[in-house]
């Protein structure tokens, strides 16, 4: 456990003394803030809701996670600290761990500076904090699987840009997915596969202020199965 | 199979027919060999030869494809968190994080290494100055490492790989790119280390394994194809002698018939001025002097005039040269 926690230190301080986090706080605070007062229309709409902040939570991580998670494996190897990492006594899942808790980290940094949002918010009316409180927690599992895609995309690569658009590439195409369903008659089985796959079909129901179990564990499943995916990509590198 | 034994008391590292392949390109064939304690092994060895290739498999930075390496006891295919934990590691071209300071960097190995957990933040804190007063680090402590020159990242590289106090050190080529004068530094800073610690380094400088190494394994495309101290391995080389001659009127037949006087190895053209024709003539081991007779009458006899004759003993650049390109032409 310690091992993590040093890890995650390291990160962060890497994160915070490069602008890569400070611009992607702002930068989320600034798209999400856009789709909510001037997209969504929010006070034309007299409605004391946070719906429009998180309603198209799945793109925006898409679009600016990667930039968070592109760096994590691809830039140790191009500075070489990767062997160094390898050779310290950290296992393979110590150092997957420690560095998506810090990812997690600066995410859940910009998702606290967004309160403010609803704060404001619930001064021009009824606020529900349940509802609330599901899409926080849903930006937040959605995170956690962008995160862990991103960070096994980065383990697969020597180059952070090449791991920046592979990335977007698979997020917006997972978020894509459950449009599939909308512009094509699918049959009912495949159909259902597809929404299963689709991180914006299971973010759907947080952002309506409901949290299904079988969404969490989608995410859950994600999230788990690409950090066990990375420990493995590590330790195949050292059979190359 | 080459097998070298460099045994001492204790054995510290013990490889036995290990291989590494990469693809169908085999990087290390089958090597064995013994490190005792206290001991400060040179690794030497054209670039390609299997150096580094050996040391990440030490390190457990990669998996062996074949044979075993034991440290301390503990091998490292098996264990290798174990291993890392007595093994001090710098790797070849000093990765660093460049983003941190000297103090924050040594913090964070300080830490990866468990000295915090394992004995108390004062005795991480005191292991941490004890690196940076060996390694010289303390005037750019607080120093960012990108504002590092390569000497001093060097340094920063063998701080972190003792700051643990390992009982074994492995240094992957430690002053490739400095200048004399931190070259110097850094093998004192080497010597120093190896009077109490099992140091194992990779480099292709000759006269680093002379100054810093009590024993030395040259490779040769994956190979070991000599062993033993620099001493040893210059008595069982110098027995070779290099005689350098310049005949005018030496005729197109010249350079075969050198060849084949007694006690003649090898002979080939030095140079390619015509006249004096210039060869370059090495002499089997106590042939010296009767090929310098021979090549003497020879000349006499063709009706050539030797208008210069010099001998001198092989250096240990030659004799590594020439073990390594011998092998490689078998």
């Amino acid at each position: 456990m310690n091992g993590t926690f040093t890890i995650a230190k390291r990160e962060v301080s890497a994160y915070f003394n490069s602008p890569v986090a400070y611009i992607f706080i702002v930068a989320f605070l600034l798209v999400c803030g856009t789709l909510f007062f001037f997209l969504g229309n929010f006070f034309a709409a007299g409605q004391a809701t946070m719906r429009g902040y998180f309603s198209l939570m799945p793109f925006v991580l898409s679009v600016l996670a990667p930039a968070l998670t592109m760096r994590l494996w691809a830039e140790e190897r191009r500075q070489g600290t990767y062997e160094l990492l390898l050779t310290m006594p950290f296992s393979e899942g110590q150092l997957v761990a420690g560095k998506y808790l810090a990812t997690m980290a600066v995410i859940g940094v910009a998702l606290a500076a967004s309160l403010p949002v609803p704060l404001m918010a619930s001064m021009f009316g009824r606020f529900d904090p349940g509802t609330v409180l599901a899409e926080y927690l849903g930006a937040a599992m959605a995170a956690s699987a962008v995160v862990a895609i991103g960070q096994a995309i980065s383990g697969t690569s020597k180059n952070q840009i090449s791991a920046f658009m592979s990335t977007v590439l698979v997020l917006l195409a997972l978020s894509l997915l459950s449009q599939l369903t909308v512009w094509m008659d699918l049959p009912a089985a495949l159909a259902g596969l597809v929404n299963w796959l689709s991180l914006s079909y299971h973010f759907a129901s947080f952002s309506r202020g409901v949290v299904d179990t079988r969404d969490v564990a989608y995410f859950a499943i994600i999230t788990v199965a690409c950090l066990y995916a990375t420990t493995r990509l590590l330790a195949a590198g050292k059979w190359r | 199979m080459f097998v070298a034994s460099i045994i001492s008391e204790a054995r510290m590292i013990e490889v036995s027919g290990l291989a590494k392949r990469y693809g169908e390109f085999e990087a290390v064939r089958g090597v064995s060999f013994t490190v005792g304690s206290g001991r400060v092994v040179g690794l030497l060895g054209p670039n390609g030869a299997g150096k580094t290739t050996i040391m990440k498999a030490l390190t457990g930075y990669h998996r062996a494809s074949a044979g075993t390496a034991l440290l301390d006891g503990k091998d490292v295919a098996l264990d290798p968190v174990g291993v890392k934990a007595v093994v001090g590691y710098l790797p070849e071209g000093v990765p660093l994080y460049l983003d941190m300071t000297v103090a924050e960097y040594l913090g964070f190995v300080a830490d990866a290494r468990g000295l915090s957990a394992r004995s108390g933040r004062a005795r991480r804190n005191a292991a941490i100055e004890k690196a940076v007063v060996a390694c010289g680090l303390g005037g750019v402590y607080g120093v960012r490492m990108e504002r590092l020159s390569k000497g001093y990242r060097q340094r920063v590289g063998l701080a972190q790989a003792i700051l643990h106090d390992p009982a074994i050190l492995i240094l992957d080529e430690p002053t490739t790119g400095l200048d004399p004068n931190q070259i110097l530094e850094i093998r004192a800073l080497i010597r120093s280390l190896g009077s109490e610690k099992t140091v194992i380094l990779s480099t292709h400088i000759l006269q680093e394994v002379e100054a810093l190494c009590s024993e030395v394994l040259i490779l040769n495309e994956g190979t070991i194809v000599a062993q033993g101290s620099a001493a040893e391995i210059a008595a069982g080389m110098q027995g070779e002698e290099r005689i350098e001659c310049a005949l005018t009127n030496a005729g197109p037949a010249a350079l075969e018939s050198l060849r084949s006087l007694a006690g003649v190895r090898s002979a080939e053209r030095a140079g390619a001025t015509a006249s004096p024709a210039r060869f370059m003539i090495i002499a089997g081991p106590g042939d010296g002097d009767s090929v310098a007779e021979s090549v003497f009458d020879w000349a006499v006899g063709s009706g050539a005039k030797l208008v210069e004759m010099r001998r001198e003993r092989m250096s240990m650049e030659d004799i590594f040269v020439r073990l390594t390109r011998e092998d490689a032409g078998k």
